[in-house]
């Protein structure tokens, strides 16, 4: 199992007013899985992965990544934790502007403390998977919209993390673009990479394996295709 | 990597927003090329005075009568004589030339012009020492100071005061106190010293000024001309030495002779240049920590509007310390590009200013390092706030700023 998630509750104060976000969700993920989350907007689906991400910590419940408890670590630790077992694919892509393809996808792997010379034959591995060898030293003002994506799922493998999260990845691509993507989230998953993905698209939910539904904090249907 | 990360970072984020950069450390350049001017001229005007103070030849000490004391008591001053600057230049441990002189004011008269002189009896190589040069004629031998001969060099101003040219007054006779002495030559303009104009006075031998004049063996002074590259201390212990001796005074007896070393002078309006040098660069310092605050405000803004990207990178595991460092080097960057340029600009007003008044180029490299090194001690300080709210973010908020 790599996601085991246990009665997790998340309110913040908005003001006077204690708002419930997640109001007790259990989740479990195995390794493999191609989960999607869907939900409307204040659901609650986003607080969930920011959660289960480690951007965040929940206010009570208990959270275990890979059989380790990550509930109650430290900003540092789960720096740590997000840099080597998780990997981010936004829908704004959010790629540094003025860094190049190989650039980009070498962050994590500063952030990581590799060696340079390693990092490069890593970060080139990951780019040729993404099929972007020929766009190595181009910044994204260069590259279209499906290429700036896949530049991020690149960035995202880069450190061979337990799960990648894809926060509405295909939201800003055009619908043939868009599918571009996810048969790249499909081929990954089927050499065995954990995906989870948030969206509220019912046609890209149903390419996953799972689908699991928020509403108003709790989970109310999970369904395996 | 994280170095490099982060000086890559710092770089483009400076090369985006140049002209921002540009007005955010135009305080660390002006305080920068302020400090740095400020030093040069300092530097090149202490400079320009030790090059005057070469040019005024040798080295000279000078040795003055004292009060002697017994027990406390001042007996009056005991005389320096002639012995004494015999027994100086006796010795054979220094190259030095000793110039003993005495002096006194009485009637000179040439035809029917009056006036009152100050007549100094001099060796010939007082004239050395001094650094005196002849205009006319000729100066007297130390024959003639043995022979006692009456013979008087003019200082420049004397034949107008005495209403004559040169040509006059040279190879004629005129009265030294009713006696007749030949004028044998008159010396260049010397310019006043501050303390004495030697184009003013008489020079006769200082034995004829002894025995005929004054009738005294006692002299005023005596110059000591060292050179420069002479250690002064060790040539300052001979003379106590002789004239310890010869005045007979026993251990733990004090001085009856001062000994004063002219360079003091220029030592202190050394340490005044470098005193007020220091304040006004001191002022201009302050203009960096002023700069400081600029950059620390930018660098409240460069955070803000680097939000997402601050969260972006702390979701692909940028530590706290990891994005501290990033926006610190950027503010430390900036000011370090602001004390480059501030030191090119500095360096060239010096070199204006110093070309202008003939001064030498003279930039202390400490003066550089040393205020580059301060604007970036000023980034890192007005950098550390800033760089602390950056690293503070919540990564999952700053992800979906906008």
């Amino acid at each position: 199992m790599i996601i085991n998630v246990k009665n997790i509750k998340k309110s913040y104060n908005v003001g006077t007013q204690e708002v419930h976000a997640l109001r007790g969700i259990d989740l479990s993920v195995e390794k493999g899985e191609f989960m999607a989350i869907m939900g409307p907007s204040g659901s609650g689906k986003t607080t969930l992965m920011n959660i289960i991400g480690c951007l965040d910590t929940p206010t009570s419940g208990t959270y275990e990544l890979n059989g380790k408890s990550v509930s109650s670590l430290e900003d540092d630790e789960l720096a740590s934790i997000r840099n080597k077992e998780i990997g981010f694919v936004f829908q704004s892509f959010n790629l540094l502007a003025k860094n190049s393809t190989l650039d980009n996808v070498l962050l994590p792997l500063k952030y990581a403390g590799e060696n340079k010379n390693d990092a490069v034959i890593k970060a080139k591995k990951v780019i040729g998977r993404v099929g972007l060898t020929e766009r190595l030293d181009h910044t994204p003002a260069e590259l279209s919209g499906g290429q700036q994506q896949r530049v991020a799922i690149a960035r995202a493998l880069v450190n061979n993390p337990s799960i990648i999260f894809a926060d509405e990845p295909t939201g800003n691509l055009d619908s043939k673009t868009g599918e571009e993507v996810m048969n790249l989230f499909k081929e990954l998953n089927s050499y065995g990479q954990t995906i989870i993905l948030i969206t509220h698209e019912d046609s890209v939910a149903q390419q996953s394996n799972r689908v699991i539904t928020i509403m108003d904090g709790l989970i109310k249907s999970d369904n395996r295709n | 990597m994280l170095i490099e990360e982060s000086l890559k970072s710092a770089v483009s984020s400076i090369r985006t927003n140049r002209v921002r950069s540009f007005l955010t450390t135009l305080a660390i350049i002006i305080g920068t090329a302020a400090v740095i001017a400020v030093i040069g001229i300092g530097s090149s005007a202490s400079k320009a005075l030790e090059e005057d103070i070469d040019e005024l030849g040798p080295r000279t000490l000078s040795i003055f009568p004292s009060q002697r004391k017994r027990g406390g008591v001042s007996s009056g001053f005991n005389p320096l004589v002639i012995k004494d600057a015999e027994a100086l230049a006796d010795n054979n441990d220094h190259n030095w030339m000793i110039a003993p002189a005495m002096s006194g004011s009485r009637q000179i008269k040439y035809e029917n012009n009056n006036i009152s002189g100050e007549i100094n009896g001099y060796l010939p190589i007082n004239f050395k020492v001094r650094g005196f040069d002849l205009a006319h004629g000729r100066l007297f031998t130390e024959k003639e100071n043995l022979g006692r001969k009456k013979v008087v060099v003019l200082g420049s101003k004397v034949p107008g005061e005495l209403k004559k040219s040169v040509k006059q007054i040279l190879n004629q006779d005129i009265l030294v106190a009713g006696t007749s002495y030949k004028v044998i030559g008159i010396l260049a303009e010397e310019g006043s010293t501050g303390w004495q104009n030697p184009d003013d006075d008489l020079y006769v031998p200082l034995l004829t000024a002894s025995q005929r004049i004054f009738g005294t063996d006692r002299l005023g002074w005596i110059n000591v001309g060292i050179s420069n590259d002479t250690n002064v201390d060790y040539v300052m212990m001979t003379i106590e030495e002789i004239l310890r001796q010869k005045h007979d005074i026993g251990p733990g007896g004090e001085n009856d002779f001062r000994i004063n070393d002219w360079s003091q002078f220029s030592d202190l309006r050394r340490q005044a240049t470098g005193i007020f040098t220091a304040l006004i660069a001191g002022i201009a310092g302050i203009s960096l920590i002023v700069g400081g605050i600029g950059v620390m405000n930018i660098m409240l803004v460069s955070v803000t509007e680097r939000t997402r990207e601050i969260g972006l990178r702390k979701a692909l595991g940028a530590t706290h310390r990891s994005i501290m460092m990033q926006f610190i080097v950027e503010a430390v960057l900036l000011c370090i590009l602001g004390g480059l340029v501030g030191v090119f600009i500095g360096t060239s007003l010096l070199y204006l200013f110093a070309s202008f008044n003939d001064w030498p180029f003279a930039m202390p490299i400490s003066a550089i390092f040393g205020s580059i090194t301060f604007s970036a001690l000023v980034g890192l300080f007005f950098g550390i706030w800033p760089a602390r709210r950056a690293a503070q973010l919540d990564p999952a908020v700053s992800l979906r700023y906008e």
